[in-house]
């Protein structure tokens, strides 16, 4: 149980010139299940070693509970870890493996085999527990690799992409375990992941990283309806939201011809920005489709049909070029491909300066 | 191990600073921490391997003689370019030689070697069993091999090979006083084709199925899968095979020793230069010279031959 | 990762799709193995053969005898059996150990905890490889004579490590590469001290690798010839010594001679039968990894 707390924290490998982690200040509160989500090469699995201890830090401190753990190697830290391909001991029994830590630590036979068999029962692995990991399936190798953390009642668990490895239908299951798990023990964890839906339906906060720098940290909520710039916008939330480049054009925003109303705030902010570029960007579900004459013109070009909802890529001219817009409808479509429509707005856009930024 | 810094809003530039120090501090005790444990294996290899052959060097440039209580003199580069007068035949004869033995012997190895390669790699009865056969003459001792040979196979009188001979009508052949090289390139090949099978077995086994498979799909033949496909893959294998085999195969003595033993026909450098020094001749100048010789030879075929190691090597970065 | 715990699907063979092709092809690996092995066959037959059989015309079949073994052991000419061998054990027993007590920590380094320039250093220990031998024999010859150490153990034993040592290092680094980083990193963060990473996580996983690299050490340091004769000329022979000894010049006693080969030989080939599947994976990965 825990606070973590990230100074200014880079990590530059050596021979390169730009940091893989840069300047990250992150404050991480007691109990809470923080997830670090960000694409490929983000620095979202460096900033958690970083925590682990397993990378060195080479600019700002890393603090566990008030304590600067920077220069701290990983056995001192009271930290455990969940790595992406498990790393279980192949030599040692799945009960071995989750004692190792409390052996290291000179607990007794006796009290190891105890909260061995309590985190067994949790996970649902008594009957594994003289196996060796050779011996065991994907899944259960996985939640061994759990049981192994959570044995020894660390400060903060560190969670390295834990369910990736799991097909598509083991990992929303699991997925919510953990979550209920994480709830259970009040113990803060530190999650990455770079499936946007798992931090979404998992983190109480999320941080989004790009390229090593922290783009925005919030409640999945606020990431979603207060997107702080136009990557974070394009990476939360499935399907994408829709993006354009918009030209301002005498003090106006029209996309696909049709001029858009922005609120008071939004456009008193708009005015102070300097610029012509600027984004625009819609979520599908406040797109919709209307009978009438009024709105943007187009051409359905691929129909989604999931069943409880349907998304259609409909073509429409933006400024001489031709984009894809994405509409959302609930339950069945009626429209085909081909499909003449006209699109109007039915909720909030999102406005990015020219240096991305959210108006 | 450090200790904590209490003040949490350290922001002033001192504990910047401490922290930078402590961590410099740390990698270079980390780097000497990283480095120690091969110190010994490395100071042992470089006392026992390379300062003895800096001492050859230096003999080389001498024209000492162990045999006689004469001064041993500085004389440069003489013994050198002695090597090419009338007096050095012997030395060009047996250089001759060696290249002789050692193109031979790994050109006929690496040849048997892929050809068990191919034979072996699939599965059938007892594929185990007879790998195990295959490998056994690699294992054998080489002065072992060199006595069997001679004395079992080419013998003139009960020699295996000569019976065998004999029974088509064919008079028995005298092989080690006769055919000195080639005796001594059988035996060479007899004990590194498993050696050379070995590599390029890997090679073969580590081949990616989908890939056979999808040219066999596309209607590929046997030969054509293997000219076009595994050939190319192979390549690096046959070149580690060649490599090591040459480097080896350079250094044989035991086989001379034992099956010609110093026969002029087969005399190749290693077992001259040990008659000319250590054996007798006692002319340790000279033949320090010679030495060299060879290590210049081993150097150009490793400087070609390291290039592909380190191929392989980056692979596994 | 994955590797650890399952096994690659295996290429099909190129040759011999077809059935029959492929039975010729089996029966054909069968002769072609066989014909390897014969010699040794046949020096082992005849080390159980009466000299004036194994002089005349092949048989196959003869009353079998042990008495070539016999002389050949205790026979105590110039150099014994007896002497012969406990100089090899030793030599190959206590340079294996001084091998591998300084690889493993040079394996450790130049793979799980890797120094900077750990490729460079790894060239260096192969490149010692290819310095031929004869590059360094008369230093080595006139040290030796010097430290009064022509004719004893002690001389092969330095070398037979030095020899040895490229060798051991290169394969060992191989297998302790194989270990997991993660692994190693999962120790770390429940708690394994260094020694303890070493112990409980390392150890267990390149125990085999161990084994089979000692192994391919004594059977080249069981075989060398070339230092062996040169520095002890009378001393402290070795096996491979010994049984060129006992080539006599006044005609050849076959049996004898394949009874002598017999006893120097097979102790080497039965310990590469038994670990030849480790050795030969070893082997490959080092010169492929």
């Amino acid at each position: 149980m825990a606070e973590v707390r990230y100074e200014a924290a880079s990590r530059i490998y050596p021979g390169s010139e730009i940091p893989a982690v840069n300047k990250l200040d992150l404050d991480i509160t007691d109990g809470e299940l923080l997830v670090l989500v960000g694409p490929s090469g983000s620095g979202k699995s460096t900033a958690l070693r970083m925590l682990a201890g397993l990378e060195t830090v080479n600019e700002g401190s890393v603090w566990i509970n008030d304590v600067d753990v920077t220069l701290k190697p990983p056995q001192d830290r009271d930290i455990a870890m969940v790595f992406q391909n498990y790393a279980l001991y192949p030599s040692m029994t799945v009960a071995e493996n989750m004692g190792f830590a409390l052996k290291q630590a000179k607990v007794p036979k006796e009290e190891r085999a105890v909260q061995v068999r309590e985190a067994a029962r949790i996970l649902d692995l008594e009957p594994y527990l003289d196996r060796k990991p050779k011996n065991l399936s994907g899944g259960q190798r996985q939640r061994v690799a759990m049981g192994r953390a959570i044995v020894r009642s660390p400060q903060v668990f560190l969670m390295d992409e834990p369910l990736s490895n799991l097909d598509a239908k083991l990992r929303v299951q699991t997925r919510t375990e953990l979550a209920d798990l994480q709830a259970r023990l009040g113990t803060t964890m530190v999650y990455v992941t770079h499936d946007q839906v798992e931090a979404m339906t998992m983190g109480h906060r999320v941080a989004v990283l790009k390229d090593g720098y922290l783009q925005q940290v919030a409640s999945p909520r606020e990431l979603y309806h207060r997107p702080k710039n136009r990557f974070v916008a394009g990476f939360i939330g499935s399907p994408a939201m829709n993006l354009l480049d918009v030209d301002r054009a005498e003090g106006e925003f029209r996309l696909a011809g049709e001029a858009i109303e922005l609120s008071s705030e939004m456009g008193a902010a708009a005015k102070a920005v300097e610029g012509k570029k600027f984004g625009l960007g819609i979520r599908p579900e406040h797109l919709e489709f209307t009978s009438a004459g009024n709105g943007i013109a187009g051409e359905v070009v691929v129909v989604e049909a999931l069943g409880s909802e349907s998304f259609l890529h409909v073509k429409v001219e933006h400024q001489g070029e031709e984009e894809l817009l994405v509409v959302h409808e609930e339950g069945d479509t009626q429209l085909e491909r081909g499909d003449n429509v006209t699109i109007t707005l039915d909720g909030p856009v999102h406005l990015f300066g020219p240096d991305g930024e959210a108006v | 191990m450090s200790t904590a810094v209490v003040d949490s809003e350290g922001s002033s530039v001192d504990s910047e600073k401490a922290r930078a120090e402590q961590l410099k501090s740390l990698e270079r005790r980390e780097g000497w921490k990283r480095r120690l444990p091969m110190l010994p294996a490395l100071i042992f290899t470089i006392v026992v391997t390379q300062i003895p052959f800096l001492f050859t060097l230096f003999y080389s440039l001498t024209d000492w003689r162990i045999d006689n209580t004469d001064p041993r003199e500085f004389i440069g580069v003489d013994n050198y370019t002695s090597l090419t007068s009338e007096s050095e035949k012997f030395f060009r004869d047996a250089a001759w030689i060696s290249v002789q033995m050692t193109v031979m012997a790994v050109l006929f190895s690496l040849i048997v070697g892929t050809l068990l390669a191919i034979l072996l790699d699939r599965k059938f009865f007892g594929q185990g069993f007879v790998r195990t056969l295959l490998i056994t003459p690699f294992l054998v001792m080489p002065v072992v091999a060199g006595l069997m040979w001679k004395t079992q196979m080419f013998n003139f009188n009960f020699g295996i090979i000569n019976w065998l001979l004999n029974l088509v009508g064919i008079e028995s052949i005298e092989f080690a006083s006769r055919y000195p090289l080639f005796s001594v390139v059988v035996v060479l090949v007899w004990q590194w084709s498993p050696f050379m099978m070995l590599i390029v077995l890997a090679g073969l086994q580590g081949q990616d199925p989908s890939t056979l498979e999808a040219a066999r799909v596309d209607g590929a033949t046997s030969f054509g899968i293997f000219r076009q496909i595994t050939f190319p893959q192979l390549r690096p294998f046959l070149e580690l095979g060649t490599l090591l085999g040459a480097i080896y195969l350079i250094q044989v003595y035991d086989h001379i020793e034992v099956i010609v033993g110093g026969q002029p026909g087969a005399n190749n450098l290693p077992f001259y230069i040990a008659q000319r020094s250590i054996g007798g001749g006692n002319r340790f100048g000279l033949a320090s010279s010679y030495s060299i010789i060879v290590v210049i030879a081993s150097i150009i075929i490793a400087n070609i031959g390291l290039r592909v190691l380190s191929n392989l090597l980056e692979d596994d970065s | 990762m994955a590797a650890l715990f399952t096994r690659a699907p295996k290429a099909e063979p190129i040759l011999g799709q077809n059935r029959i092709v492929a039975h010729l092809l089996a029966f054909l690996t069968w002769i072609v193995g066989l014909a390897f092995f014969f010699p040794l066959f046949w020096l082992t037959l005849n080390g159980f053969k009466e000299e004036s059989v194994a002089s005349a015309d092949p048989v196959l079949f003869f009353d079998p005898t042990l008495d070539r073994f016999t002389e050949v052991t205790e026979a105590t000419n110039l150099l014994s059996f007896g002497a012969a061998f406990a100089n090899s054990f030793w030599v190959v027993l206590i340079s294996t150990i001084i091998v591998m007590t300084l690889a493993v920590p040079a394996a450790y380094a130049l793979a799980i905890r890797p120094m900077r320039m750990w490729r460079d250093v790894l060239f260096f220990f192969i490149s010692t490889k290819f310095l031929p031998i004869v590059g360094i024999i008369m230093p080595i010859w006139v040290i030796a004579r010097d430290l009064n150490l022509l004719g004893t153990r002690t001389v092969l034993v330095v070398l037979y490590s030095a020899m040895n040592l490229p060798l051991a290092v290169w394969m060992l680094r191989s297998f302790f590469a194989e270990v997991p980083k993660e692994l190693i990193e999962a120790s770390q963060i429940d708690g394994a001290s260094l020694m303890g990473q070493i112990r409980q996580v390392i150890l267990p996983i390149v125990a085999p690798g161990l084994a089979a690299t000692a192994l391919l050490c004594v059977i080249f340091a069981w075989n060398e010839f070339f230092f062996a004769v040169q520095l002890n000329p009378t001393g402290a022979s070795t096996i491979p010594v010994w049984v060129n000894s006992q080539q006599k010049f006044q005609g050849q006693f076959i049996a004898q001679l394949s009874a002598a080969s017999v006893l120097a030989t097979f102790p080497v080939v039965i310990a590469g039968w038994v670990a030849q599947k480790r050795m030969i994976r070893g082997l490959a990965m080092g010169a492929i990894k």
